[in-house]
């Protein structure tokens, strides 16, 4: 059965004659939680509004719920939005927020009563429902956010980096309570971010786009594990991967890359390579092991960042900085030698010229 | 037990000739700003209590006052060209805050949504406000002149009537209130534009999304949350329509049939043609007390009373 909710099609946006969205196509199944991720510009805000019909389809489609949307007017097109600034009016209480869609709506006084107490509810909003936004928090007026979308019980809910103005204590606690808000309400859910971080936490599906292109879409430890280009490679994880640049040489019995320096990396036994290729030789700082000496790359250790669960290095050699993590509490400081083993299964090789993954 | 942002590990505690200079420097924005207030509130007071006191006395040509109570305030509330002129006055400042209002809150929304040469013609709007009242009045006359003004050459070309603007004394009010808001409808089109600009423009795509029409998003968002500016365009639009004087002196002067003067108009004929510095004194405290009341009203309503606006804030 085909379980598509929301549907992009040949989905373009131009300013004038600069195009800011290159055709995203794209199918969202129902109850999905879908982060749409890439850095300022990649027009992941500018697909979202398209979405919500804050901004005009320049051409291709848009369906939600088998319906194209295009022409249909925000309000009819059942969503609901959370933005960054949470766009709350100012001059109304907690209460008249929730209530204001619902009075626009024409919404029966009790049913609007039974919406507002369920979203006060589920957001333990109750005891704020006749303060000003002025006189919230930060979380409390995300949270009054969330609950003007609630009210609406849209089939579609929509998040502009929601989280973007809150400390970062906050985030951590506002992401857990959003997921677990999805999981409670189970409705499909499109949520906008530039933190990586939020898109592999929160996600069902990660959407990487970037220069108003989908650079690869799956699921979050797919896209981390089997990152299709050099972008989402370097985008998601957090210290980003070690990308080095080389050439693939034969060394019998089998090849390796030399990226320069007098490092010679040992290749997969399944990568399919030639002799000569230009590559991009990619590691995950967790997938370097700190070696015996002698063993592996000869480095220097240049930063040690206890962060108590793990510990970051960065490591100097051959001309290369390396990312290291380390769950265990290393011993170093600036200036030690460390020998450091990349593990070769796990290795990620993409073709200089194109980006790709090989 | 001390609280721990109290220890200073090893500062000495500030010594008495350091509190000092820190309190001295908190004074200094203060001291700066009282000169200016002195000046400004010395100047107008002297003119309001010299007024007051030129109301209670009569004064002769030779400038020898006699004190007589409110005897100026008697004559003039039994004038009836007073009663008149204050009537005029009191449908020109409605007249004129009505369509003032209404068409600066039309000009400001419209200058808030234009994107392309949003500099120029934000600039452009404002060229009323800088020509004089005199030059105000003499444009309108040269546009509404019965024979070959501008409005009855438009007319006459359309085959319809080309009344005598001037020379009615209904259509001379109706001049008269236009020159006025022509002039004033600038600034306080800034003051509206000022408070639209304040508003998050995602509150109203949050709005779009919860359904609201335009004519609800004006009423439910934008009207609310330019309240404390609206009131600043009230105080504006009403002292200036009180207070004109130039605009219709030049325009009418006060006619036809006296049917654009206004107590201001009358002022100046009584104090500076008849030489009766008395009444025209009380006709002075007339205004300026119409003009205190009413800015208290708006600010009352729509500042300092406004909850809502306490809330957001």
């Amino acid at each position: 059965m085909d379980n598509t909710f929301v549907e992009f099609r040949d989905l373009r946006k131009s300013y004038g004659a600069l195009e800011v969205l290159h055709g995203i196509n794209l199918a969202i199944g129902k109850h999905a939680f879908v982060v749409l991720v890439g850095p300022s510009g990649c027009g992941k805000s500018t697909l979202l509004r398209m979405i919500a019909g804050l901004e005009a389809i320049t051409a291709g489609t848009i369906s939600i719920d088998g319906r194209v949307v295009n022409r249909i007017h925000a309000k009819d097109r059942g969503i609901a939005m959370v933005f960054q600034s949470y766009a709350l009016y100012p001059h109304m209480t907690v209460r008249e927020n929730l209530s204001f869609s619902l009075e626009m709506a024409k919404t029966p006084k009790d049913v609007m009563v039974a919406r507002i107490e369920r979203a006060a509810g589920i957001l333990h909003l109750d005891p704020l429902l006749d303060r000003f936004p002025a006189q919230l928090s930060g979380g409390q007026r995300q949270r009054v956010a969330m609950g003007r979308a609630l009210v609406r019980e849209p089939a579609l809910f929509l998040f502009d980096e929601p989280l973007s103005n809150l400390d970062a204590k906050l985030r951590v606690e506002m992401r857990a309570e959003i997921k677990a808000l999805h999981q409670r309400l189970q409705s499909t859910t499109i949520y906008v971010t530039h933190d990586q971080v939020e898109a592999m936490t929160m996600a069902d599906l990660v959407v990487v786009m970037n220069d108003g292109r989908i650079e690869q879409s799956g699921r979050p430890l797919e896209l981390y594990d089997h990152p299709a280009t050099l972008f989402v490679a370097e985008f998601l994880g957090s210290p980003a991967m070690n990308l080095l640049r080389g050439t693939v040489v034969s060394r019998s019995p089998e090849k390796a890359v030399d990226v320069g320096g007098g490092i010679l990396l040992p290749l997969p036994e399944d990568a399919s390579v030639t002799a000569g290729q230009d590559v991009v030789y990619g590691m995950r700082p967790e997938h370097l092991a700190i070696g015996k000496p002698g063993q592996g790359i000869g480095a220097k250790v240049s930063l040690v960042e206890p962060a108590g669960w793990e510990t970051h290095l960065h490591a100097e050699g051959g001309g290369h900085i390396f990312r290291v993590i380390s769950t265990k509490r290393l011993d170093v400081v600036p200036g030690d030698p460390v020998s450091l083993v990349p593990d070769a299964g796990r290795v990620h090789l993409f073709d200089a010229a194109s980006g790709l993954r090989i | 037990m001390v609280p721990m942002s109290m220890i200073q590990d090893g500062a000495p505690p500030l010594t008495a000739a350091e509190r000092f200079h820190d309190f001295l420097q908190r004074l200094v924005p203060y001291a700066l700003v009282i000169p200016g207030l002195v000046f400004v509130l010395g100047v107008l007071g002297y003119a309001v209590a010299g007024g007051v006191v030129l109301s209670l006395n009569e004064t002769d040509m030779f400038l020898n006052q006699t004190f007589v109570g409110l005897k100026n305030y008697i004559d003039i509330f039994k004038d009836p060209r007073f009663q008149s002129s204050l009537w005029k006055t009191i449908v020109f400042v409605v007249s004129s805050i009505t369509l003032g209002i209404a068409l600066s809150m039309m000009f400001a929304l419209t200058l808030y949504h234009v994107g392309f040469g949003r500099r120029f013609f934000r600039g452009l709007s404002l060229v009323p406000y800088f020509v004089s009242g005199i030059a105000t009045a003499v444009m309108f006359r040269f546009i509404f002149t019965t024979s070959g003004g501008f409005v009855n050459y438009v007319l006459g070309g359309l085959g319809l009537p080309t009344p005598s603007w001037l020379g009615d004394p209904v259509l001379a009010f109706i001049v008269a209130v236009l020159a006025n808001c022509w002039f004033m409808v600038p600034f306080a089109t800034l003051i509206l534009l000022g408070g639209l600009q304040t508003i998050d423009r995602d509150i109203y795509d949050a709005a779009t999304i919860d359904g609201a029409s335009g004519a609800q998003t004006f009423r439910r968002i934008t009207l609310p949350l330019i309240k404390p500016m609206m009131g600043v365009s009230l105080i504006w639009v009403s002292y200036i329509s009180f207070s004109t004087f130039d605009i219709i002196l030049a325009l009418t002067a006060g006619g036809p049939l006296r049917a654009t003067e206004l107590v201001s108009v009358y002022m100046y004929q009584i104090a500076f043609l008849q030489l009766d510095f008395g009444q025209g004194s009380v006709l002075m405290v007339v205004l300026l007390t119409f003009n205190t009341v009413l800015s208290l009203v708006y600010l009352k309503i729509f500042v300092f009373g406004d909850r809502r606006y306490k809330a957001a804030r």
